[in-house]
């Protein structure tokens, strides 16, 4: 072989490879990237007995996205959000996650609902550990997420139920009322919101008087007078629910029935909003108040606080946009409100992963979201609620708000007195 | 057509027999059933209380609750497990599956020891409850009760299905066996019709038509008819004479 010929390859060799390469992308694109858009995979509850968390979630979320894909989407995508429905049954959400990345190949898993569920598809993010495949701001507060082995795969937004159940125990131990009862959803929620109330009422030399459970999916409709009998034979001063709204507002309603008077509290998963809308429509028809002495527990802050730019944004993002669900999810005959504060946490939650979701500038992969998230200067979510996962913390805040229920309106709780064991308590 | 009294007797013990079998028979079916699944259902209720309490180590250490919760609902999809729970090394409850609230009997009479016990319990039935120690009883211990109902119920199935099986071959026997003794007792009424008129009952003259196609059989039948013919032939006044 002479060197002109070799040189005359060379050059042919060259020749070939330069549009070949003026073709191929500079990297191949990760699962749900395109030029057009990004795909959001979600499962949720949009049907059975806690319909409206799925649906608030994902109406409160689609605020925030059909904002951003009318200002041309994050760096000239638009962002896709799929959402499946999985009833709030675990080997749904199993089953749907699957579906999300294999089938959808979606870049990322957010707006899961629910501590079984959110539990059951936490071995599937292990699984696809090398893909990267992570799971952002699910609305549960549960421990298992939030610890190895699967910290390092989901990013939660929202204080932990442990913190939750921790300020109620305190603020109820300090007005007097230590012999705390529980009821609580048989499975794994409830037993992190009893786990919670148990190591908080342990700080203060106090054990639960009384507990009693109920089935996951029960209705509002269903009987809950066991559950009250066994919880009364005790005689606590204040009981906490851990459940659904549904099922908080039947056990509040047997409870007030029964003759049962002390502060019921309940945590953020059971939707305030839809528990008061099922107590004052049963008050109504009975000629009842069952709204009183109710305590209720949020890990974003109240849709009335409009003095927060964020709650501001929400509402009017609500009004501009009007979200709907997909018509493979909505049913006839189940009017959603406009506001509410779950779906204001979708819409928080959505505000961070925007924010997320921008960092990763033109090329978005999935190596870069943990780096993106734990940006240590945080976000703020619109002034007045900001959130960091500074120091690899796979939450991003800790704030928790109590409420309660005042001339049919949901207000700040600022003073505890109104609930001290021998006080008035105000209407 | 009927059959001639000369079986009824032997038809009546022959029934007999079978009833007596095939009560024997679902007897010996109903403890044998009951013996190898209670032996199985217990020895499977010990290997799951020994799986969950291996896999709750690292979750109780971890003060992973609702973990254990998760592990503990996984396990009572399985057919026949009543309940589970888990108590810690100062025997409070930290994990269950009762609903609406655990069963007073059970608060009361819960221990850590790995022997099974049966327990009669109101809204569940009667359950054998077996423990198993986790972290050698240092970090507490599982229970898994396995509701006997479900014995109970597979027992009245395969009984069922046996006495089912019997009570068909049982009337297809009644059936098959009527048949086959009136088409063995036909010729022995035909017989008993010739020997009646040659005996003179009816008619003077036996009508030889009856016993015709009798007379070439080789067996008792035959004998008989050749018999009756030859007494009919001797007959004082036969017109054979």
């Amino acid at each position: 072989m002479t060197l002109r010929s070799t040189r005359w390859r060379h050059v042919m060799a060259v020749a070939f490879l330069i549009p070949a390469l003026a073709v191929m992308p500079a990297r191949a694109d990760d699962p749900g990237i395109s030029p057009q858009e990004i795909v959001i995979g979600m499962s949720a509850p949009f049907n059975g007995a806690s319909r409206n968390l799925g649906r608030q979630l994902y109406r409160g979320a689609m605020a925030c996205f059909l904002a951003v894909n009318a200002t041309g989407g994050i760096h000239g995508r638009q962002i896709n959000l799929v959402a499946y429905d999985d009833g709030y049954q675990p080997e749904t959400t199993f089953t749907n996650t699957l579906k999300l990345l294999q089938h959808d190949h979606a870049f990322l898993l957010f707006n899961y609902v629910g501590t079984d569920p959110v539990t059951r598809v936490l071995p599937i993010l292990k699984k696809f550990q090398n893909d990267q495949a992570l799971l952002f701001f699910p609305l549960t507060g549960a421990e298992p997420q939030r610890r190895p082995p699967y910290d390092a795969l989901v990013f939660n937004l929202r204080a932990s139920y442990r913190q939750e159940t921790a300020g109620l125990v305190d603020h109820l131990v300090a007005v007097g009322r230590s012999r705390i009862a529980v009821f609580y959803q048989a499975d794994a929620y409830g037993r992190s919101g009893w786990a919670g109330v148990r190591e908080a009422l342990a700080e203060h030399n106090l054990r639960i008087v009384a507990e009693a459970t109920y089935a996951r999916g029960t209705a509002y409709t269903a009987s809950f007078v066991r559950p009250v009998e066994i919880i009364a034979v005790d005689h606590p001063d204040a009981i906490i629910s851990i459940g659904s709204y549904a099922a908080s507002a039947g056990f509040i309603r047997a409870a007030r029935q029964a003759g049962i008077t002390v502060p019921i509290a309940d945590i953020s998963f059971a939707d305030s909003d839809s528990m008061l809308q099922l107590l004052e429509t049963s008050g109504a028809q009975d000629g009842r108040d069952y709204t009183q002495q109710l305590i209720h527990s949020a890990v974003v802050p109240s849709i009335n606080s409009l003095d927060l730019p964020a709650v501001r944004e929400y509402r009017a993002l609500m009004d501009r946009y009007q979200p709907t669900l997909p018509p493979a999810l909505s049913s006839a005959g189940d009017p959603d409100a406009t506001y509410s504060t779950v779906g204001l946490e979708g819409y928080l939650n959505a505000q961070l992963l925007v924010q997320i979701l921008t960092q990763l500038g033109d090329h978005p992969q999935r190596a870069d979201l943990p780096a993106a998230a734990l940006n240590s200067s945080g976000f703020d979510l619109g002034g007045g609620f900001t959130v960091s996962f500074a120091g690899g913390r796979n939450q991003g805040s800790d704030a928790v708000y109590y409420s309660t229920v005042r001339g049919g309106h949901v207000v700040p709780i600022d003073d505890w007195t109104p609930f001290t064991k021998n006080g008035s308590i105000s209407p | 057509m009927k059959t001639v009294k000369l079986f009824r007797g032997s038809m009546f013990g022959i029934y007999c027999l079978f009833g007596l079998t095939a009560v024997a028979t679902s007897a010996l079916c109903i403890y044998t059933v009951d013996r190898q699944l209670s032996r199985e259902y217990a020895a499977n209720t010990v290997v799951i209380a020994r799986t969950i309490a291996s896999a709750s180590e690292d979750i109780l250490l971890n003060r992973d609750l609702a973990s254990l919760q998760s592990l503990l609902d996984q396990y009572l999809e399985i057919q026949g497990i009543s309940y589970l729970y888990v108590t810690d090394e100062n025997g409070d409850f930290i994990a269950h599956t009762f609903v609406p609230g655990i069963p007073p009997q059970i608060l009361a009479e819960h221990g850590a020891g790995s022997a099974s016990v049966t327990r009669q319990l109101t809204g569940i039935g009667e359950v054998i409850e077996v423990a198993s120690p986790i972290l050698n009883g240092l970090a507490g211990s599982v229970h898994v009760g396995m509701g006997t109902s479900l014995i109970a119920l597979k027992i009245r199935t395969a009984v069922g299905e046996q006495v089912y099986l019997i009570s068909i071959l049982f009337i297809l026997s009644i059936v098959l066996s009527f048949l086959l003794l009136t088409r063995a007792t036909a010729p022995l009424h035909r017989l008993g019709v010739y020997a009646r008129q040659l005996a003179g009952v009816h008619a003077d003259t036996p009508d030889e038509t009856h016993v015709a196609d009798l007379l070439g059989r080789n067996d008792e039948v035959g004998e008989l008819a050749r018999l009756f013919r030859h007494l009919a032939k001797t007959k004082p006044g036969s017109q054979n004479e």
